[in-house]
């Protein structure tokens, strides 16, 4: 399975180069850069945990770069996610999110069914990978 | 935004290279005119630039037909006193690099210790690798460097902001440039104590002091941009003024002469004032007049060496 | 000989005398109206009958839709009549069309009820369309002051917010109208849902006209749409959505099918224009107490908007909306099988969109519109579009826009999912080339070219549609261009 969440998760993974333009088109618009990971996939999931506070002030994509590769070395095996963020009037939020690293398995989810009164289901999903504790879902 | 210049490590190589196109595209022409007219004199630090500048190209030139692979170290110190055009140096170097294709963009992040090193365990990390992030892709100048390094208090974090720098140096050339700047004395110390940050400086700027004549022609300069002029006596004033200061402690080169043309610019406002029953023309208001800057504390101190050196050939005259 | 100038009658003894006055007699016409940052403006393109005075038809316009009537009434005398008659207070030929003016004509704020776009709308377009003296009226542009526009909610959830809920940034939204409009059963419904949501858009949407037919009843539709959005999410890992559509005869009908949408963990439902002004504010206000995003089809919207010069703007229709409070306005494609002018197109997106739309004639913008914080909607691009014109659309329309592929989905030569696929790869590979900084207009196609190359069912949609156009005159267009001022 693939988790398609993100601008960019339909075509192939970016290279490094093709992480730089997209930070590039971001601090060009004016936006700050962020990078988060998780191993918690959940679609509701909002709050992925930071890697460190948000990059303002950046002139180039390479501090960014840099901070993603940072982030590899110690998730090697979570999902990793590049943001833009945008604190114009109108928006104050988030303007770009595209996934840079994958676990190597993606085992998905389960959906449950819980059916109620006449034929209503209430549906969750639950990550196959959630099975596990924090931190010990990807290996 | 600068434009972001393609790194000259991205271009496909060629089989032929003509220099002066590649002189004349890079514009760096320019830069250099640029540096003649902003700082006075130099004459060895332009050279050194223009050799610097010489080199970088070939080296572009190399690259471009797949002689050499390898990126060139390109983390440079300046060293020299205050005043001597370091910071504005840095500033055109950096420029240099981004024509040449060896940084992406121009800016210039400055920097002293204080900006590197925290206060108590675990701030120091975040706190350089801030710095070194805004500055990537451009020019990392870090003044009187050596003030990272103190080795009689074993709590100290500067050798942590040490440790990083060494590290981004090494790895991530394509992206920063760092410039570290201070006094020469200090700065071989820093270098003797720390051989990792010595081996990754490629290029060595030492910035002489201005001579008189040179502080004298900054002085007009400076004067004539404020539009401001010195009388004749002015002028006389204003040699003997700089012979002196020059020789007294704490000199710091145009700096100090920017001081100086300050404080003399509030003696002559003080002067007019107190002759405000007389009406005063265009040219009472531009002129600075000797007594604006004989009234420096500079002579009185020049008066008392006087005077104590003919007390001591008095004291040597009698044989006491 | 000289016609006599008609001007206001400022003797009140005259004025109300019983008989029949022109309407700039009365006080229509006031050239010399300063409007107020208060006041409701309207600007009408009228083309009077022969023979009528232009400032005299648009001064009828004015009276007649604010307090006028055909004869003088004493009874007027009872009100503080000048604040309550609206003033017709420019007149402009509109360029190149003989015998058609554009009349501006103030209303004061106190003659609207707060947060009602059912008031609002009987008050301007209730009365004077039918009006003998003119031979055609189009409502052109209003400008809603912001004291009126704080009266009002707006959108529900608004483009920020949706996006946050659904986690999708920097993107157009995808999505695709269920095909065939009419005839499927609720299970076979589901199964498309399933398909396009797994292949990869965001929505799927009931047709205007799917309510409760003997065919599918609206249970099990939202039932089985919604087994069919939980199976691609958890097929895919991102949120999807099905807009449920719960027009009805009643709106005691519509709020028990928005209910149980929501009971069933939908994210929006949909509403059709033709449920009226009043319904849709009560389901907008609905929508916001429940957390559910606020679709609306504009069905019917052509009877009134398409012709050039008699009817309502769809720039205006889309302004009461943003009012009365949508989240989702088809806006036109520019490039699909629906009417759309390019320059009108522009204007109505940014009127849903921005937060401050300045006058710009050239979109057909007549006025300054502050939107003060009312949230903005999202224009929705459906009809006749697909993948091979994805540079185009995003040229046109921009990022904040969904863009519906009905038959350009499920019309795929490989399925269902296919098609999903092949929208959604073109899509990302332009809004990634557009942001490395390509230029997507001209180098779009052989951008798509190169993703097909890694996407079959991409390659498959570009094959098929390649010599898809419309290319038909637009009925509606903007009377401003501007001219190339020769250089000095």
């Amino acid at each position: 399975m693939r988790l398609t969440q993100g601008q960019f998760s339909f075509l192939p993974d970016l290279t490094d180069d093709e992480i730089r333009l997209q930070c590039d088109y971001a601090l060009q618009q004016g936006w700050s850069l962020a990078v988060e990971f998780t191993d918690d996939p959940h679609p509701r999931n909002t709050y992925w945990d930071m890697w460190g506070t948000p990059m303002f002030d950046l002139r180039d994509a390479a501090g960014a770069l840099y901070e993603v590769n940072e982030c590899r070395k110690a998730h090697a095996d979570k999902y990793i996610k590049v943001l833009a963020f945008d604190r114009n009037r109108g928006f104050e939020s988030i303007r770009m999110f595209f996934i840079v690293n994958r676990p190597k398995e993606e085992p998905g989810f389960d959906l449950v069914r819980s059916e109620g009164p006449g034929r209503t289901v209430h549906y969750t999903l639950r990550p196959y990978a959630a099975e596990q504790p924090a931190g010990e879902r990807y290996r | 935004m600068n434009a972001v210049v393609e790194l000259v490590n991205d271009c496909p190589l060629v089989d032929k290279v003509d220099l002066a196109q590649l002189y004349a595209e890079s514009d760096i022409e320019a830069t250099f005119t640029e540096i003649d007219r902003e700082l006075i004199g130099l004459i060895p630090v332009k050279t050194r630039i223009r050799e610097i500048a010489a080199l970088l190209l070939i080296e572009r030139a190399r690259r471009l037909m797949g002689i050499e692979a390898q990126a060139p170290s390109l983390h440079m110190c300046f060293t020299g006193n205050p005043g001597t055009g370091k910071t504005t140096v840095a500033r055109r170097m950096a420029q240099i690099l981004h024509r040449l294709g060896y940084v992406r963009r121009d800016h210039v992040v400055n920097v002293t210790r204080d900006d590197l090193v925290g206060q108590y365990i675990g701030h120091t990390a975040p706190k350089t690798k801030d710095v070194i992030k805004k500055a990537m892709g451009g020019v990392l100048f870090i003044d009187e460097a050596y003030y990272l390094y103190r080795p009689e208090n074993e709590r100290d974090y500067g050798q942590e902001a040490i440790e990083i720098l060494l590290q981004v140096m090494e790895d991530n050339r394509d992206d920063l440039v760092v410039i570290l700047a201070g006094y020469r004395e200090r700065m071989d110390v820093f270098f003797r104590s720390n051989p990792g940050m010595a081996s990754r400086i490629a290029h060595h700027i030492d910035f002489p002091d201005y001579s008189a004549d040179e502080l004298h022609r900054i002085a007009e300069l400076m004067a004539a941009a404020m539009h401001y002029r010195f009388d004749a006596e002015a002028r006389a004033a204003l040699r003997e003024y700089i012979g002196l200061r020059m020789t007294q402690p704490r000199f710091a080169n145009a700096r100090s002469i920017r001081n100086a043309l300050d404080r003399a610019r509030l003696r002559q406002a003080k002067r007019l004032f107190e002759n405000r029953a007389a009406p005063i023309d265009r040219r009472a208001l531009e002129t600075i007049a000797a007594a604006d800057i004989t009234a420096s504390r500079v002579f009185q101190y020049k008066n008392q060496q006087q005077s104590t050196e003919d007390d001591n050939a008095k004291a040597g005259a009698d044989g006491r | 000989m000289n016609k006599p100038v008609v001007t206001k009658i400022t003797d009140a003894k005259r004025r109300f005398q019983s008989g029949v006055l022109q309407y700039k007699q009365m006080g229509y016409w006031d050239p010399d109206y300063e409007p107020k940052p208060t006041d409701v403006l309207a600007v009408f393109r009228i083309t009077p009958q022969d023979g009528v005075d232009p400032e005299e038809a648009a001064a009828a316009v004015a009276g007649e839709s604010s307090t006028a009537t055909w004869t003088v009434v004493w009874t007027d005398r009872l009100t503080d009549y000048p604040n309550y008659q609206a003033k017709a207070y420019r007149l402009d030929p509109v360029p190149g069309t003989p015998g058609q003016y554009f009349a501006y004509i103030a209303y004061d704020l106190d003659l609207f009820e707060e947060g009602s776009i059912a008031n609002l709308t009987a008050s301007i377009i209730g009365n004077v369309f039918g009006f003998k003296p003119l031979k055609a009226l189009r409502l052109e542009d209003m400008r809603l002051p912001v004291a009126y526009l704080k009266t009002f909610q707006g959108p529900p959830t608004g483009i920020v917010v949706e996006r946050e809920r659904l986690n999708c940034y920097g993107r157009p939204l995808l999505g695709a109208t269920m095909k065939p409009k009419l005839g499927l059963s609720g299970r076979n419904y589901g199964r498309v849902v399933t398909e396009a949501l797994t292949g990869g858009l965001d929505f799927t949407k009931d047709d205007e006209n799917i309510n409760s037919q003997p065919f599918m009843h609206w249970r099990d539709r939202f039932l089985y749409c919604m087994e069919g959005v939980n199976k691609a999410a958890a097929r895919t890992g991102e949120i999807k959505g099905h807009y449920l559509n719960v027009t009805a005869a009643t709106m005691e009908d519509m709020y028990e099918r928005a209910e149980f949408a929501k009971q069933l963990g939908s994210v929006i439902v949909m509403v059709d224009l033709v449920i009226g002004y009043t319904a849709i504010q009560s389901i907008s206000k609905w929508a916001r107490r429940n957390d559910m995003i606020l679709h609306l089809h504009r069905a019917g919207h052509s009877t009134y908007t398409r012709q050039k010069n008699h009817g309502v703007s769809f720039r205006v229709i889309a302004k009461w909306m943003r009012m009365a409070g949508v989240d989702h306005i088809h806006a036109g494609t520019v490039v699909g099988k629906l009417e759309g002018d390019p320059n009108v197109i522009r204007g109505i997106y940014d009127t849903c969109r921005e937060t401050h739309v300045p006058q710009n004639l050239e979109h057909g913008i007549f006025f300054d519109q502050s939107w003060a914080s009312l949230k903005k909607t999202m224009p929705v691009a459906s009809g006749g579009i697909h993948a091979g014109q994805m540079h185009q659309l995003i040229t046109y329309l921009g990022e904040d826009v969904v863009l519906q592929f009905g038959g350009g989905t499920i019309g795929h030569p490989m399925g269902i999912r296919a098609g999903a696929t092949a929208n959604r790869v073109a899509l990302e590979a332009i809004i990634k080339a557009r942001n490395e900084g390509k230029d997507i207009w001209r180098e779009g196609p052989q951008v798509l070219a190169n993703a097909a190359k890694t996407c079959t069912p991409l390659r498959a949609a570009l094959d098929t549609w390649k010599n898809v156009t419309f290319d038909y005159a637009s009925t509606d267009s903007v009377d401003f261009v501007p001219t190339p001022v020769a250089a000095v």
